[in-house]
């Protein structure tokens, strides 16, 4: 009985300083989480998702555009819409790297304020030629009634592919680009009147905590919204998507950015991701309120919003 | 165990502009999160309820919570409040929503917890108005019985009752008829007609209806005729202080007046028939069997 004591006491001993070795690695490297279906510390998934979007921003809007057959433009196309921003609105887009919201938004307020403009001016049919003419001038270097855009993204890669766009597509005001750290972000509290985070917040190592910055930064009233892959419910729509997700995606990665291991991660950090219901969970955790979401295409996307109130 | 978890968290956490915005108009302020608050809503506002799963509960430890909630929906009422002043420019519309939140301190984004049509700001509008409705009549009954003021004439009452309601739209008459044809919209239908049903109802209870047949519905349903078609009349009105519409309104209830007059004189003269040719019928049976007999 003793000696079986004394054998209990050695195992233990011997057990705990490996045991303690290994916590202390551990706890260098960071807690331990997933990048897509391996299991990582958070240092490292930080490095391996900088390191995927280095090598994907050059092909990324051509593969978004193969591998979803051009419908993530109708997404971002309704996120914008449901945003409905009124000039003057300041938007932070994180996450935003080659600029598609930031464009989307600027085309929309544009257009907004033009309408508003016309409007006026309808209802003003007795000014003056002087006074029509210091209208003009007035708004000739307002078009956009105010409103910004500040792109924020984490890979430098990405912002610059965004800036070469936003040139050749000729976005020149209203428009700026930051590089940033979602967990983190260089901004001021209370700033911004909406928040915007477009198939990034997948990428985000701490969701929690990009939440928590996300409710820093935004104005009281401001919006989060938060446009991503999600579950689909559907069994049948589900195993067609499995499959077409696994088989062709990645082969597609291949073929158009010489790059499989890049859109293999892509494919299982989407079902890695939390589903709608405990994503609005998490908003609410962060404070959010009136926290709720909109399923587009049976729950291949998603779109959460919230109010800072 | 997750809500356990969670609502000391969010119970705490600064929900700054719902406790700011409270602070100013409540008379008595959110009190700490250790105390068990039930006050009653302020004063006859029934919160819409909307199930929300994740904050279900509104016991315990809800306490705060429930006030938290019930200050989300005062606070879209205030801003639906404030954006009424924006209508008159803007239309009912998002924008006029989004300019009320400005004036509150909070961000235009705001807007974005309403439908882009202004539905809801309109919806709001015509209940509060209501509400005035209720009131109004409330304090003429209570006059009525002090003794203060006489009882006026059931017609006199309905038509008074109408103008009143009717002259709350005048700040916003120009953009009225763009109100209507979005509470025709099918989404909006079962809202709308609730409001105007409970409304005719509130106005023919004070005026002293009783009724428990048919005349209940009949009476509903002749009073909301009236008060549509006036309604529309005011649209296009362009007399000074819309005194057609309001001669157009006195002209209806005289009508409807004497329809039920009408009707009744017709009850009683149908009446008056059938026992007529019963007395008749009677009479030729009678004539036919003495005949037979003989």
């Amino acid at each position: 009985m003793a000696v079986g004591l004394c054998r209990c006491c050695c195992r233990a001993l011997l057990a705990r300083p490996a045991g303690a070795l290994r916590a202390l690695r551990g706890l260098a490297a960071g807690p331990e989480t997933h990048f897509g279906f391996q299991t990582v510390t958070e240092e490292e998934r930080r490095e391996k998702i900088y390191q995927v979007f280095e090598s994907v921003a050059k092909k990324y809007d051509v593969m978004n555009d193969s591998m979803t057959l051009g419908i993530h433009r109708v997404w971002k196309d309704i996120l914008m819409h449901k945003m409905n921003p009124s000039p003057g609105t300041l938007l932070l887009d994180v996450a935003g790297g080659t600029g598609d919201i930031a464009f989307r938004f600027i085309n929309y307020v544009r257009s907004v304020w033009e309408r508003q403009l016309q409007r006026k001016l309808k209802n003003h049919q007795n000014l003056s030629w002087q006074e029509i003419f210091e209208s003009y001038q007035k708004d000739k270097f307002n078009s956009l009634g105010n409103s910004q855009v500040v792109v924020c993204d984490i890979n430098r890669e990405m912002l610059k592919v965004g800036k070469q766009k936003a040139q050749h597509l000729g976005y020149t005001e209203g428009l700026s680009w930051v590089l940033g750290n979602a967990e983190e972000l260089p901004f001021d509290d209370d700033a911004f009147d909406a928040y915007t985070i477009a198939f990034g917040i997948r990428n985000v190592t701490r969701i929690d905590l990009a939440l928590q910055e996300a409710y820093r930064v935004l104005k009281p009233g401001g919006r989060f919204l938060c446009l991503e892959f999600s579950h689909v419910s559907n069994p049948l729509l589900s195993r067609l998507y499995d499959l077409y997700s696994f088989q062709v995606i990645p082969v597609l990665g291949e073929v158009i950015a010489g790059d499989w291991k890049s859109y293999q991660y892509l494919v299982e950090s989407i079902r890695r991701f939390p589903p709608q219901e405990e994503l609005k969970a998490m908003i609410e955790d962060a404070g959010f309120f009136k926290v709720d979401y909109e399923n587009l295409n049976f729950g291949i996307v998603a779109i959460h919003s919230g109010f800072k109130l | 165990v997750r809500c356990q978890h969670y609502l000391p968290l969010r119970a705490l956490q600064a929900s700054t502009v719902l406790r700011r915005v409270s602070d100013e108009h409540k008379k008595e302020p959110f009190t700490s999160s250790t105390q068990q608050h039930f006050d009653s809503p302020p004063a006859g506002h029934q919160p819409e309820q909307e199930p929300q799963g994740s904050r279900s509960s509104y016991t315990g430890q809800g306490g705060q919570e429930s006030e938290d909630y019930e200050g989300e929906e005062q606070l879209q009422h205030r801003i639906l409040t404030a954006a009424l002043e924006f209508v008159p420019e803007h239309g009912w519309t998002a924008e006029a929503i989004a300019e009320g939140a400005k004036t509150l301190g909070l961000s235009v984004a705001a807007a974005g917890m309403f439908h882009s049509d202004g539905s809801e700001l309109i919806l709001h509008f015509v209940s509060e108005c209501n509400a005035k409705l209720s009131e109004l009549l409330e304090n003429e009954r209570k006059l009525v019985q002090l003794g203060e003021a006489e009882k006026k004439p059931i017609d006199a009452f309905l038509r008074d009752a109408v103008e009143a309601r009717l002259r709350m739209l005048i700040p916003y008459i120009e953009k009225w008829p763009q109100a209507l044809s979005v509470l025709l919209l099918p989404r909006n239908i079962p809202s709308s007609l609730n409001l105007l049903t409970s409304m005719i109802d509130d106005i023919l209870h004070y005026a002293g209806d009783q009724s428990t047949d048919f005349n209940w519905y009949t009476r509903r349903a002749v009073l909301t005729g009236i008060y549509n078609t006036t309604e529309l009349v005011m649209m296009q009105d362009s007399s000074p202080d819309f005194e057609d519409t309001w001669r157009f309104l006195e002209n209806r209830v005289a009508d409807a007046m004497t329809m039920s007059n009408t009707a009744t004189q017709v009850q009683s003269t149908g009446e008056a028939v059938v026992q007529g040719l019963m007395g008749a019928a009677v009479t030729v049976s009678n004539a036919e069997t003495s005949r037979a007999v003989r």
